[in-house]
């Protein structure tokens, strides 16, 4: 592990941002995760592939960034604790400014490579189906299509700002992507292994790696936006969930339902509009009205 | 002729209850129609005081008024509730929803709902709030080349006016839905300031009078009382950055005049208390506003301050 940029912090020893490196000569691929403090299952995917390069040959140089929240990681928030900034709304950033963006503009620097990866979990509230998310046409769909993550989506382009990681790296001409799965404040093992396999099979596209780690893998959605069918609550109450993310329902299928905070009474049934895959779910139970409780996509057929 | 409440939209709780968001709406005869809104985010108790100055003034003359005033006085009650800046579940700022949607969650719903409501006010006015960590001196932000809402912000008895340039974020603001948006901000994010709300109150009053909506009869302070302000633009305002971490110590306040190299603050060792850096004022100027929150990293802004002008 090399120590890479550093902050002055008050209190405590200084801020690291630390950086594992494989390989030599020009850096082709970098995979960055923890930019927000609370998702964890990033993290230990970025763990689990740094384990697997530990004990690969490496062809060119691959750098990972496991944490970049390290603040926010110990604390359990989302944002960088000191001052409740996102991180990921910081770039590009700016070596003189305020300590995100200082940290944006650091990260930025360590990750020119051919092709980046930001890895998250889903939001504290919802969990996600392991997922590449990708511009609807360009040379990261191929690269996408070679992790096999459970789910692709394609969406459009402009929904990502210059002020992510995501966006500043594309306005610089790097081929990059956004992997999501899991759920903020969680690990989920399995979902961190499946993202982590993904992250390999990339690397083994790439050539970075001769043999790929990974085993074979299941792809359920490789869809746009027109193929989510996403499901609100009507009324506010106590989610009740009957699937999990990963299942396939047939239209009618029972998604769950809304039921009264005291007493526990129905009020709402909500069912699958037409046959797919649960890719998102809503974890926390209380609901308050029109909000997200799961999102069902299209399948391979 | 009308003092009327009205419930802007009604947020249901998961658990059976509700939250009206409300507007008052003071109306006289035919006129110009000003919308005052505060508490977009729940971290501004000074603007909320405020629209409550200004409501009790009106609810004694509106049926003298030459047009309408509309007040929302807290468009964001549950993170007010809890003192907070944003929409309490999932954290959402409201202040980055706007326009809203009709059919969204509660915060694009209450976004929306406003933002319906507003349209069509010929004066816009924003009571934002600063942030918790800084004190500010009273101040009018207008967007840049808006010279019409920059000529209305100089009766608004602040100590500056300054006309900025949008930023990446700024298209999901409130302000930025409506021509001629005068932002109002001043005092302390989650405090009261002693002063602060009455200048704003009154300010608020002025320009109710100077467009004449407010009878001449009914302001209950005199003209010559109101501060003339500053106008500056973004590169007459500068942000004064510590170099080092620690326990920032301020040696100046709000609208204290300083000359170039004058000491502004210093930063000590948290620990120790050792001197770790002594802050300067980089040029001649007035001090717009000060870090309260001592704690800073390398970077942290300490001082905002305007740039020496001809008063």
């Amino acid at each position: 592990m090399s120590e890479g940029f550093s902050l002055e912090t008050p209190f405590r020893d200084p801020f690291q941002l630390s950086e594992l490196r494989f390989g030599s000569g020009p850096l082709k691929v970098a995979l960055v995760a923890g930019l927000h403090g609370t998702e964890l299952t990033g993290v230990h995917a970025l763990n689990l592939v740094a384990g697997a390069l530990r004990m690969a040959r490496v062809q060119g140089q691959v750098v990972l960034i496991p944490i970049v929240n390290a603040h926010g990681v110990e604390q359990g928030t989302k944002r960088w604790p000191f001052d409740d900034r996102d991180i990921n709304r910081a770039f590009p950033g700016d070596p003189g400014g305020s300590a995100v963006e200082r940290i944006a503009f650091a990260l930025l620097a360590s990750t020119q490579a051919d092709v980046c990866v930001d890895v998250h979990g889903g939001s504290a509230a919802i969990r996600e189906l392991p997922q590449v998310r990708v511009p609807l046409s360009g040379a990261e769909l191929g690269l996408a299509r070679s992790m096999q993550l459970p789910m692709l989506w394609r969406r459009a382009g402009d929904r990502l700002e210059a002020t992510g990681l995501v966006g500043a790296w594309r306005e610089r001409g790097i081929s990059a992507m956004h992997v999501v799965g899991g759920r903020a404040g969680t690990l989920d093992v399995g979902h961190a292994r499946t993202l982590a396999h993904g992250l390999l099979r990339l690397l083994h596209h790439l050539k970075v790696l001769k043999h790929s780690a990974a085993d074979p893998a299941e792809v359920q959605v490789d869809t746009t936006r027109q193929g989510v069918r996403y499901h609100y609550s009507d009324v506010g109450g106590f989610w009740v969930p009957e699937v999990r993310v990963g299942d396939r329902v047939a239209p009618g299928h029972l998604l769950g339902a809304v039921t009264e905070v005291v007493g526990g009474q129905r009020v709402e049934a909500v069912r699958a509009e037409r046959a797919g895959i649960v890719m998102s779910m809503r974890a926390y139970p209380v609901v308050h009205a029109r909000e997200l409780l799961v999102r069902v996509a299209d399948p391979i057929s | 002729m009308s003092d009327s409440i009205h419930v802007l939209t009604r947020i249901g709780m998961p658990a059976g209850d509700s939250v009206p968001v409300i507007r008052r709406r003071f109306s006289g005869s035919e006129g110009l129609r000003v919308a005052i809104v505060a508490g977009i985010r729940g971290d501004t108790p000074e603007g909320m005081r405020v629209a409550h100055q200004v409501c009790g003034v009106l609810e004694g003359c509106h049926a003298r008024l030459n047009g309408t005033v509309d007040v929302y006085p807290c468009v964001n009650p549950l993170a007010a509730h809890r003192a907070i800046r944003n929409w309490p579940f999932f954290d959402q700022d409201l202040n980055r929803l706007f326009p809203g949607r009709p059919n969204g969650h509660a915060p694009d719903v209450v976004a929306y709902a406003l933002t319906q409501d507003v349209r069509g006010a010929d004066i816009v006015i924003e009571m934002r709030g600063a942030h918790p960590s800084f004190a500010e001196a009273p101040q009018a932000h207008v967007r840049r080349g808006d010279t019409h809402a920059a000529e209305l912000a100089k009766s608004v008895n602040v100590n500056v006016v300054w006309a900025r340039d949008p930023s990446v974020a700024s298209t999901a603001t409130f302000a930025a839905q409506f021509q001629g948006v005068i932002s109002l901000e001043g005092g302390t994010g989650n405090r009261l300031t002693s002063g602060v709300g009455k200048a704003l109150g009154e300010g608020i009053l002025n320009l109710l009078n100077v467009v004449k909506v407010l009878p001449d009869s009914e302001v209950p302070f005199h003209w010559a009382t109101m501060q003339r302000p500053l106008m500056v633009e973004d590169s007459q305002v500068h942000r004064i950055r510590t170099a080092r971490s620690g326990f920032f110590l301020p040696e100046a306040s709000p609208w204290d005049t300083v000359a170039s190299g004058d000491v502004i603050g210093r930063v000590v060792d948290p620990s120790t208390g050792a001197l770790q850096e002594t802050v300067l004022a980089p040029l001649a100027g007035k001090i717009l506003a000060v870090r309260e929150q001592p704690v800073v990293f390398s970077g942290s802004m300490v001082i905002r301050m305007v740039e020496q002008v001809d008063e």
